[in-house]
């Protein structure tokens, strides 16, 4: 495993973090840094602990031992300093189905001590804008697609242009051309430096945003570190992610598994 | 698959939920399940039979008018009361479109969805089987009566739903089916309350004045309805009763025909309906919210502004505009969404109302408004009941009813303790200005002057405050964000603190309230302790006792508001469960 660069004070920072429910290890000892300005990409597959470990920095759920640390500030010791400086998208994030989609953005804005006027109001006529929800944000959250769901949802990130975003899958629901703007402005996010620490399962989007990875497995890091360190620990030069991934996580061959299924 | 066998399949896979739904609960839940099952049913059960055979013994004239009203009266509530029920088995749940799909004909899922439907029914029939079998008891009837007595209630149940499903599969195809089963919901809600009101009310004639019973009333009534299907297995049973055999065999007949045209009925609708994709594909959700469209702005532009320093350890920056604006407030907005989420859920709207009418209806049937310390003192219990029952009803669901919601206001950097406080200010103007409200007239009405109105408004405010912090906290303290249902949003454990913090802050508030006012008076020099002498000394060590417990009631409030946040601070099973 190759822990790398970044700094004395990276954006994010998991120290051997544990969380046990009874018996069971959901995370077992991750530890990963993510510079500011960074899209640091989590990879894992379903079950592998991407979320648990996320809700573990975010401060939704205790870690049983190890710090979470946002801008070099333990989660756990002072929660809302390091909650100001975070957003968080859940897999499935929720979205107040009674509520319209410009009250909900006023509702989570108001939560964070946003200032509320004319510069809110104009953040959010842009947001609603670049997310294609300008004609439905007096509508109901409840009658919203899946998609338009994930979308308001990233756009209550967005309003309060957090430091640090952890997104569980963003791009999930989203039509290819939703998905390729969330691509594009997270790129356009972290050149203005934020930080991204993005969980996900579609190895082409970590692969087209991210310029480092960790790949977990079962609760543990299998590999942390660029695509050209992950192929020397894999000793495969020209290997693709997905490639990687699959070998990295010591995952069933699907070609050999398909030729047994039908056989 | 065989029509008989999709049905069991079906049948078979909801009894598998219901058997993992049970099996989650865990044993000493289940237990203690059963003992009020088994207590229900006893209680009820054996009450119904004692009622019905006193009437079958003492009252043999009238027995055919109480079995008409007994079936008539069963079938306006079920019909009534199990509209949601029908609507939720038969026409939503997403189960419903996986059936539709499956190659399984409309009959057999109606075979299921029927069985289904009249579980809830079938509850409530019980209750009528219990007294039909007393009447039949009481009045010496033969076998006949009995073995009959069953399958006709079973008909009567199959009616009713068959009926509801007839119904349903025509107003389904102008109101969504999510939305009238949420109205339903309401409606059904709204007269049980109307009918405990109207309970409450004929217990105060009861108790009014010497009276005696009257069955004048109820046999013009059912005489004029008699000819109603509701009515004809009643008419059955009584003419087996009378001896006339040929009559009840009639009546059985048309009430079989009745049966089986129904439930062909409400089989070749629900067939069209499904075939349309009514209510299966049409879910909207339950909404019925609607304002004008506000003016979109165009929107252009990337997103604003870059953050925090260089270091980047600096707060969110909001640039422009921060030193003009006011800042959002966490608790404005946590009570604003709960006020727009309320009143657009009808739900939730449905659940609460019926519950708010419970109070006054049981303050309606007890009150006895009049003058003079007797009075004075009945109404403060009154008020205090008032304010405990609002309180509970209104304050328990609050935090629960976040559901996965709670997961935005823990990733906000809010203290529980914001959260706590938001959700008591948000409940306390509705309890305190309706309890205050009821004081004033309340106390009008007794003519007790004003000082004894200040003092109850002084009692009411004290308890609202404690009672309604008592109640988000037991809510707080085990918090089910899982549940559907307000109702069983809270745990047993935060039930049962709710309960024993209620009591216990209410015992000691109004005894605290009582002896500030006996040793008010007794240091004014007014009262009349009775074996106590009333001198100044007694009027202190009163007084001083007051504060104690007032303290101690205090310090209820304190320890459940504090268990609270030590709870939602480390709560993560919704968020793991999510």
């Amino acid at each position: 495993m190759t822990s790398t660069e970044p700094g004395p004070t990276a954006a994010v920072e998991a120290r051997q973090l544990v969380k046990r429910y009874g018996v069971v290890s959901a995370v077992d000892g991750v530890s990963f840094q993510v510079a500011r300005g960074e899209i640091f990409g989590f990879l894992g597959a379903n079950g592998a602990g991407k979320t648990t470990t996320l809700r573990m920095l975010c401060g939704l759920v205790a870690p049983t031992s190890g710090t979470a640390l946002i801008d070099g500030i333990d989660i756990v010791d002072q929660p809302l300093l390091a909650k100001a400086r975070l957003g968080y998208l859940d897999e499935e994030p929720f979205v107040h189905p009674h509520l319209t989609g410009r009250e909900f953005l006023n509702f989570v804005a108001d939560l964070y001590r946003m200032p509320r006027g004319a510069e809110r109001e104009r953040r959010m006529d842009r947001l609603l804008g670049l997310f294609e929800l300008a004609n439905r944000d007096d509508d109901l959250i409840g009658t919203y697609s899946h998609g338009m769901k994930q979308k308001i949802g990233l756009a209550s990130l967005l309003i309060r242009e957090p430091p640090v975003l952890l997104l569980d899958e963003p791009t999930n629901g989203l039509d290819p051309r939703s998905g390729r703007l969330v691509k594009d402005l997270l790129e356009e996010l972290a050149s203005r430096g934020t930080t991204v620490l993005l969980s996900t399962h579609i190895l082409e989007v970590a692969q087209a945003l991210c310029r480092r990875v960790a790949i977990i497995d079962r609760g543990h890091i299998t590999a942390t570190g660029t695509m050209k360190e992950l192929r020397v620990q894999a000793g495969n030069e020209q290997a693709s992610l997905e490639e990687l991934f699959l070998k990295l996580t010591a995952g069933p061959e699907s070609k050999e598994l398909i030729e047994r299924l039908l056989a | 698959m065989s029509g008989q066998g999709a049905t069991r399949t079906i049948l078979g896979a909801e009894l598998l939920a219901l058997r993992h739904r049970l099996l989650k609960r865990g044993a000493v839940r289940l237990v203690l399940l059963a003992i009020f099952i088994v207590g229900a049913a006893v209680f009820i059960g054996g009450g119904a039979f004692a009622i019905g055979a006193t009437a079958g013994h003492f009252l043999p004239a009238v027995i055919d008018s109480v079995l008409a009203a007994g079936f008539s009266g069963l079938s306006i509530l079920m019909l009534v009361v199990g509209f949601p029920t029908v609507i939720a088995t038969f026409f939503v749940g997403r189960d419903l479109l996986l059936l539709t799909l499956a190659p399984v004909r409309t009959i057999e899922i109606f075979a299921a969805r029927l069985t289904l439907a009249m579980g809830a029914n079938l509850l409530i029939s019980s209750i009528l089987l219990a007294v039909v079998l007393g009447i039949g008891a009481g009045a010496g009837a033969p076998l006949t009566y009995f073995l009959l007595a069953v399958p006709l209630i079973f008909i009567q149940v199959l009616v009713i739903t068959s009926m509801q499903t007839v119904l349903m599969s025509v107003v389904l195809k102008w109101v969504p089916a999510r939305m009238a089963r949420d109205v339903a919901a309401a409606v059904a809600g709204l007269t049980g309350a109307g009918l405990y009101l109207a309970w409450n009310l004929s217990l105060r004639r009861s108790f009014s004045g010497p009276s005696r019973p009257d069955l004048g009333n109820l046999t013009t009534v059912v005489q004029r309805i008699d000819w109603l299907p509701p009515a004809w297995p009643g008419h059955a049973l009584s003419a087996i009763i009378a001896g006339r055999f040929f009559e009840a065999a009639t009546w059985v007949l048309v009430t079989l025909i009745l049966g089986v045209l129904l439930v062909a009925a409400a089989e070749v609708l629900y067939e069209r309906t499904l075939q349309s994709g009514l209510g299966v594909f049409g879910s909207a959700p339950a909404i019925w919210k609607r304002r004008a469209r506000r003016e979109v702005r165009p929107a252009a532009g990337p997103l604003s502004s870059s953050h925090g320093g260089e270091d980047g350890h600096a707060a969110p920056a909001w640039p422009g505009g921060v030193a003009r604006d006011r800042v959002g407030s966490p608790a404005f907005a946590i009570a604003r969404k709960d006020w727009l989420a309320f009143r657009r859920d009808i739900r939730r709207l449905g659940r609460l109302l019926p519950a708010l009418l419970f109070p006054i209806g049981y303050v309606f049937a007890v009150s006895r408004p009049s003058p003079g310390p007797n009075g004075f003192w009945t109404e403060v219990l009154l008020v205090g009941f008032m304010s405990m029952f609002m309180s509970t009803t209104l304050a328990t669901p609050s935090i629960p009813s976040e559901r996965r919601g709670f997961q935005l206001l823990r990733m906000a950097p809010l203290t529980m303790w914001q959260v706590l406080r938001a959700k008591v200010l948000l409940t306390l103007p509705p309890v305190l200005g309706l309890t205050i409200l009821f004081s004033v007239v309340v106390a009008m009405v007794s003519g007790n002057g004003a000082d004894r109105v200040v003092e109850l408004g002084a009692l009411v405010t004290w308890l609202g405050f404690g009672f309604v912090s008592i109640s988000v906290s037991a809510g707080g303290i085990d918090p089910r964000f899982d549940a559907l249902d307000d109702r069983r949003s809270v745990g047993l454990v935060g039930t049962l603190a709710g309960i024993a913090g209620s009591l216990g802050f209410g015992l000691l508030s109004l005894g605290a309230f009582a002896l500030f006012v006996f040793g008010a008076e007794t240091l004014a020099g007014s009262a009349h302790l009775g074996p106590l002498p009333s001198t100044p000394e007694i009027g202190a060590v009163m007084l001083a006792t007051a504060i104690v417990l007032a303290a101690g009631s205090i310090a209820i409030v304190g320890l459940l508001l504090w268990l609270a946040n030590s709870s939602l601070r480390s709560h993560e099973t919704a968020i793991a469960n999510t």
